[in-house]
């Protein structure tokens, strides 16, 4: 910190790097797949966390759900207008939706119930009905779906309809009026838009009844006031917040990002121990050079600096080299394999496009994960490597 | 317990430091009680080797230390995310009875570990290492702080609980506040902010009159009161809000990371201020360029941190 | 002005002592030269790696230029070995896959110097010894006795006090052996203390020669 760079110093550093290449270039490779490998997994679980943000952005600030016995059941229609009447409610819409297991390609399907005279719970999805003709879909017994149901049931040779199975077992034909593609990939890819009719037959559900009420409020500050009033006035409903959600989400991929790193706990461990071994292994003809270094004035402060440097350039390479697969990896191959782990939802959740997210703080973790480790590993070999006499050479 | 990527990484160097740190402790111990410069039997040449690798250790700490140090402020600010009630890092902080003294031993441990390294610095310059001794005494002693620190943060990150509330800085750094820190908010700002300027004025004359315990009290006073001015008077001029006192939300990028800049240039000025003056109390030999650094960025801080207030009044033509 | 007074050297191996110089005592003016003649194992290599600070002896005092070298901390005599004193080793010992300008530039890498610094004075040695035409080539390709003047310019960039030849014809035929003596000889003339250790009898009776000194068993006989 007090002199400048020593630019000799570091020319010798990367020639004696070069002069020992095929141990290096072993090195090299193994810690930059290690790097690879742990930015791929931030990466992943980075994305998919900023996908989701967006997500649970426009997500209704309450959702209410009744539970009977334990068990989520449906609510009585009567209740959201009950609910209007608390203090600070803008609006209680009920919800009629739930999943279609189709079981030939053994997918799960959202199903939503839209209303032409209704407002949507949230932009997005309004933004989808608008753009529809909801008394013709009924009419027609029609439905519109999104890019990945479409896809399925192509491939099942449904071109234009589909045939439900009801709560009944009877058929029910439905045909597909349109296909939508949403800004928010994630949730629309499986999702299926019908009228709330048809949705009440394919679920076989009381007319009289909702899966759910979702509340807007009017000052976000208040939600957990208004969330105390609710459970006053029925007790059998949860509340879930858009906060809930957020903070379960965030810990979902935490967890799962963090349970990779524990094992890369193990590899970066494993890898110290091969760092360590390979560093300390000195070759005669290495021996030899120090025991030259020394006999020319090089003290051990010099010999360790010159050690540092290798492992630094060897480690920082190797964090460029990884970082960068891993970007092309993650962003530009889409992942193969490694998303999958990470989703764990039916089939048709995987196909969206992870978004860009990469930024200072992400570098800085990375950063810190790998090189560190690398030159802790060198440390005790450099040292040990200045302390060889250098009289043993002259023999 | 909450693993999130950031946690462990901190984690894990937290086991390499005291790893190599234990191994330094364990050869500075060594040589403490065995160094004997006149000495030419195999066991002192030992000594002399050892030495360097403890050098390297701490070296490779205190370098790691200084970024990790940023990280963690980040990392707090992170996870104030998914606490409930924090709005920054100091409701994270805070979360945990232990969280401030957590704060204190970093940087307390940063100031030790770059003292130790001037006093290297000074070591290896003299043919007849006068101070090694006196350097591997400090490290044993130097090795407390840093042992609890790590004890600290391992049983921080593991208490930390998410479905716990906390206070967000709005209540914490304010009149109404149960802690101490609140004691702060009923003394006259204006005096905080006088003591303040006071030491600063203190620094430059103890330099001027080149009278080096002068300079080292008045940098320690200067940090000090630097803090508790930053709190009480000159955040609320960079929030332009009355009542918002925080010194962690400065780090946020809504003001365009102010923070990192006062925080460093505060840090730089001191401990050269204060770690120079000792190191020539020590070895009696001049680091006037020690003092010309410190006196330069505790203008720096002083200028910056004024600068906040004045453009407030001649924008709005009141003060807060 | 090169002393040693009652030095002892002992090295450990495992549980045996084996000792390598007794009372060795040994006075050498500015600008002499002298030989260290003696069977190899005598301990004329201990004998020079102490003078160049290179081992510290088990007791004694090695004074060189008025400095007690094997009392100074590492990176003192490491820097007063740079300043002071050239080897020159039987073999050579450079870097084969090094080229012969980053060969002789070794002995200033730590002390960072400038560029002009650096080129002056490395021009300068390789001009002097007539190797500037071969800067680039690895020193594995050059000949032996191309080596053995690569070896001479790095031992002499720094412009020492003081050469430490130590068996510097062990590896040669005649005719190098002829060449080395003849560089030897201006150095000399150029008033650099010169230390020779070999157990060559061209050594011995050369005109110029100060003193000749004979080691047996870790003895001066």
């Amino acid at each position: 910190m007090k002199s400048k760079m020593n630019f000799l110093l570091l020319e010798y550093a990367i020639n004696a790097i070069l002069r020992r290449g095929k141990k290096n270039i072993f090195i090299l490779l193994i810690f930059s797949m290690l790097v690879f490998l742990l930015s791929s997994v931030l990466f992943i679980s980075d994305s998919i966390k900023l996908e989701l943000n967006s997500v649970v952005k426009s997500l209704p600030e309450i959702t209410l759900q009744r539970f009977v016995a334990g068990k989520q059941s449906d609510v009585s229609l009567s209740r959201a207008e009950e609910l209007l009447s608390i203090e600070g409610v803008k609006s209680a819409i009920p919800r009629i939706w739930g999943y279609y297991y189709f079981k030939v390609a053994g997918v799960n399907f959202s199903v939503v119930g839209i209303d032409a005279f209704e407002d949507q719970y949230k932009e997005s999805l309004q933004k989808i009905v608008d753009s529809v003709d909801v008394g013709v879909l009924e009419k027609n017994s029609g439905m519109i779906v999104g890019e990945g149901v479409k896809k399925v049931l192509e491939e099942n040779y449904y071109k234009d309809f589909f045939n439900f199975v009801t709560a009944e077992g009877k058929w029910k034909k439905v045909t597909i009026a349109g296909v939508f593609s949403s800004d928010i990939s994630l949730e629309a890819n499986d999702m299926i838009l019908l009228p709330k009719n048809t949705a009440y037959e394919i679920f076989g559900m009381d007319k009289k009844m909702a899966t759910d009420i979702v509340v807007k409020v009017s000052n976000p500050k208040e939600i957990p006031m208004i969330v105390s009033k609710i459970n006053l006035l029925f007790p059998d409903m949860r509340a879930i917040t858009k906060d809930d959600i957020r903070v379960s989400y965030q810990n979902i991929f935490d967890y799962k990002s963090g349970f990779f790193l524990s094992l890369f706990l193990i590899c970066a461990f494993t890898f110290f121990i091969i760092i360590y071994d390979k560093t300390s292994g000195l070759s005669s003809q290495e021996k030899k050079e120090i025991g030259i270094l020394k006999a020319v004035g090089w003290s051990m402060d010099d010999i360790i600096k010159e050690k540092f440097y290798e492992s630094f350039i060897i480690s920082f390479c190797a964090f460029i080299m990884g970082l960068c697969a891993a970007l092309f990896f993650v962003y530009f191959l889409q992942a193969p394999l490694l998303r999958d782990i990470f989703m764990g939802y039916s089939k048709l959740k995987p196909d969206f496009i992870l978004p860009f997210s990469f930024n200072v703080e992400m570098l800085c973790l990375l950063f810190l994960l790998s090189v560190p480790i690398y030159i802790a590993a060198t440390l005790i070999p450099s040292w040990k490597a200045s302390t060889l006499d250098a009289d043993e050479v002259m023999r | 317990m909450t693993l999130t990527p950031e946690i462990i990484a901190i984690l894990m160097l937290d086991a390499l430091f005291l790893f190599f740190a234990l191994i330094a402790f364990v050869l500075s111990l060594r040589i403490l009680f065995k160094w004997d410069i006149r000495s030419t039997q195999p066991l002192q040449y030992a000594l002399e080797k050892q030495s360097y690798l403890v050098s390297v250790i701490i070296k490779y700490i205190f370098v790691l230390k200084l970024p990790l140090f940023l990280f963690y402020i980040f990392t707090c600010n992170k996870l104030s995310n998914i606490i409930t009630g924090a709005m920054c890092a100091s409701g994270v902080v805070n979360s945990v009875d232990f969280g401030l003294y957590l704060m204190v031993f970093k940087i307390i441990n940063l100031y030790l570990f770059g003292f130790w390294l001037l006093l290297n610095n000074a070591d290896m310059k003299d043919e007849l290492s006068p101070f090694v001794r006196m350097k591997f005494l400090f490290f044993v002693i130097a090795f407390i702080p840093l042992l609890l620190e790590i004890i600290l943060e391992i049983s921080f990150f593991a208490s930390l609980n998410i479905s716990k509330i906390v206070s967000c800085c709005g209540t914490l750094f304010s009149l109404t506040s149960a802690s101490y820190l609140s004691l702060l908010f009923k003394v006259d700002s204006s005096l905080l902010v006088g003591l303040f300027y006071f030491f600063g004025l203190m620094v430059l004359l103890g330099y001027i009159l080149k009278n080096i315990p002068v300079f080292i009290f008045a940098n320690l006073m200067y940090v000090l009161f630097s803090l508790i001015a930053l709190i009480v008077f000159f955040s609320t001029y960079v929030y332009e809000l009355p009542t918002h006192h925080c010194p962690f939300c400065l780090l946020q990028q809504e003001y365009y990371g102010v923070g990192y800049l006062l925080y460093i240039s505060l840090f730089v000025g001191t401990f050269y201020g204060f770690c120079g003056g000792i190191l020539e109390m020590v070895t009696h030999k001049g680091h006037t360029k020690f003092f010309k650094i410190s006196l330069f960025f505790n203008a720096f801080y002083l200028g910056l941190v004024s600068l906040y207030p004045v453009a407030y009044y001649l924008k709005n033509g009141v003060w807060l | 002005m090169i002393k040693l007074s009652h030095i002892h050297k002992i090295f450990t191996q495992g549980n045996t002592e084996v000792v390598a110089l007794s009372d060795i005592s040994l006075h050498v003016k500015d600008g002499e030269f002298t030989v260290l003649k003696g069977a190899s194992g005598s301990g004329k290599s201990t004998v020079l790696s102490l003078i160049a600070g290179l081992s510290r002896p088990s007791s004694g005092e090695v004074l060189v230029e008025g400095k007690a070298i094997s009392k100074l901390p590492d990176n003192f005599s490491a820097l007063f070995r740079r300043e002071n004193i050239g080897f020159i080793f039987q073999k050579y010992n450079l870097i084969p896959t090094l080229s012969v300008r980053d060969n002789i530039i070794l002995p200033l890498i730590p002390q960072n110097p400038s560029e002009e610094v650096l080129t002056h004075s490395v021009n300068h040695v390789m001009e002097k010894f007539s190797i500037a035409h071969k800067a680039d080539m690895l020193v594995k390709n050059l000949s032996g006795g191309e080596q053995q003047r690569v070896a001479i310019a790095r031992a002499l960039i720094n412009k020492p006090k003081i050469i430490l030849a130590d068996e510097p014809t062990a590896n040669l035929d005649a005719k190098l052996s002829n060449e080395l003596i003849a560089i030897l000889k201006q150095l000399k003339e150029e008033n650099t203390t010169i230390i020779v250790a070999t157990h060559d009898p061209l050594f011995f009776d050369l005109d110029f020669v100060d003193a000749q000194v004979e080691m047996k068993n870790g003895k001066i006989v």
